[in-house]
């Protein structure tokens, strides 16, 4: 496809959404207590590497996307759900942090297990 | 890939010093660089996954160093080359006969 | 002092771009007037008025703001301002309980649809690693300093759900029609490293 100038207003409106409309099982509900995956490839990932081995409260399903894991190397989108997780300061960054303050990180099905 | 864009809550990277009423581009290359995204990307044959990990893959220092469009640019390059769009010649080739130019 | 001054040498970038744009031409691959018309969308028609304007509507409709924070893509559509870096919006609400605080640490992902382009401290090492790490730290150097009773959560936005703050309403703005009160509504305020301004 040529991106002329007529074409633009709607791919800027319409944009390309990465939700996949595939029914998949969701691997965890809302109030699950969750540990993430020492997961530390390679290869593309969008779990920071802050966040391995750390337990964390699902706080939202958003529903089906693609993974990012697999689709930055041609390897399918591999729709699973992805997950609004709440973590305290605490617990990612150790003592000295807020006893407060929480983090929430949008996490994949396949970077966490249940705790 | 745990690469130097990995940073989050990473020490000793000094002041963030925002920029009071800052431009939206900065220079006019960067106003290319920023539509070849979609210019690109409606061809290219690659996914935004791919494209975030072709600058994950950028050498480190310069990574931090460069500004953040150098980031696309690097991505573009890559990119377009290993999807079979132009070849590294073709793109050296024109560089190097731009700065002869320009010069 | 010199009658003109020397022009500046054209970047490594400047080159690179001019030649990888050359060359996409000449193949038929991309069309130049394509970009112009994208540079010039991003540069003066999409901006952070039309998050404010998402956010104003709020302040004033309880019932458009329930929507907000229940389908966020949907209601900021309702304005108008939908696509690209914007297809799965979520609002996040200030409280006098909770400020929230949003990072793209792996990049710079940014809500575009309603705040335009991201700028450039946004997208900068300092705020990415620290925005994670130490986030009152970094609003203390944006000139905002919340009490320990108050909850800093900040959203890092690693998949493609994209966020947007609904700062709190200042005080003294009952009487204020909705425009007014958009402008009130700062880029920054609706990133979270500040609040929004009072009048």
């Amino acid at each position: 496809m040529l991106l002329t100038p007529d074409l633009v207003p709607t791919i800027v409106a319409t944009g390309a959404s990465a939700r996949v409309n595939e029914h998949v099982a969701p691997r965890f509900r809302v109030g699950d207590r969750v540990r993430v995956r020492n997961h530390n490839p390679t290869t593309h990932t969008r779990l920071p590497g802050y966040l391995r081995g750390k337990i964390g409260i699902i706080e939202q399903d958003y529903g089906v996307f693609a993974f990012p894991d697999t689709h930055a190397h041609g390897l399918g989108e591999k729709p699973q759900h992805c997950y609004s997780v709440r973590f305290t300061a605490r617990e990612v960054w150790g003592s000295l942090a807020s006893d407060r303050d929480t983090l929430r990180v949008d996490v994949f099905d396949d970077y966490m297990d249940l705790d | 890939m745990h690469g130097i864009h990995d940073l989050g809550g990473m020490h000793g990277l000094g002041p963030i010093n925002p920029e009071k009423d800052e431009p939206v581009f900065h220079e006019d290359w960067e106003k290319r660089a920023f539509a070849l995204f979609a210019g690109t990307f409606v061809f290219g044959g690659y996914t935004v996954d791919e494209f975030r990990h072709e600058i994950e893959k950028m050498d480190p220092a310069h990574y931090l160093e460069a500004t953040y469009y150098e980031h696309w640019l690097a991505a573009f390059e890559g990119l377009l080359i290993n999807h079979g769009h132009i070849t590294r010649k073709e793109l050296d080739d024109r560089i190097a006969q731009l700065k002869k130019e320009s010069h | 002092m010199p009658a003109h001054k020397a022009a500046k040498p054209e970047s490594e970038a400047a080159i690179r771009v001019r030649a990888l744009e050359a060359i996409l031409t000449e193949k038929g691959l991309i069309d130049p007037k394509g970009l112009d018309a994208l540079v010039d969308t991003y540069e003066h028609k999409i901006g952070p008025r039309n998050g404010a304007k998402v956010v104003a509507k709020a302040w004033v409709d309880p019932e458009y703001k329930k929507r907000l924070l229940t389908d966020a893509t949907a209601a900021i559509k309702e304005l108008g301002f939908s696509g690209l870096q914007g297809e799965d919006m979520v609002v996040v609400e200030n409280t006098p309980e909770v400020h929230n605080l949003i990072v793209c640490t792996l990049c710079s992902c940014y809500p575009w649809p309603t705040l335009g382009l991201p700028p450039v401290w946004y997208k900068s090492p300092p705020y990415r690693a620290r925005a994670a790490g130490d986030p009152r730290g970094v609003l203390k150097e944006f000139g905002t300093e919340l009490p320990e009773s108050v909850e800093v959560r900040v959203w890092d936005t690693t998949a493609e759900l994209r966020y947007l703050v609904l700062p709190e309403r200042p005080p003294g703005t009952e009487n204020m029609t909705e425009e007014q009160l958009a402008g009130l509504v700062t880029r920054d305020s609706m990133i979270g490293v500040t609040k929004a301004k009072t009048p």
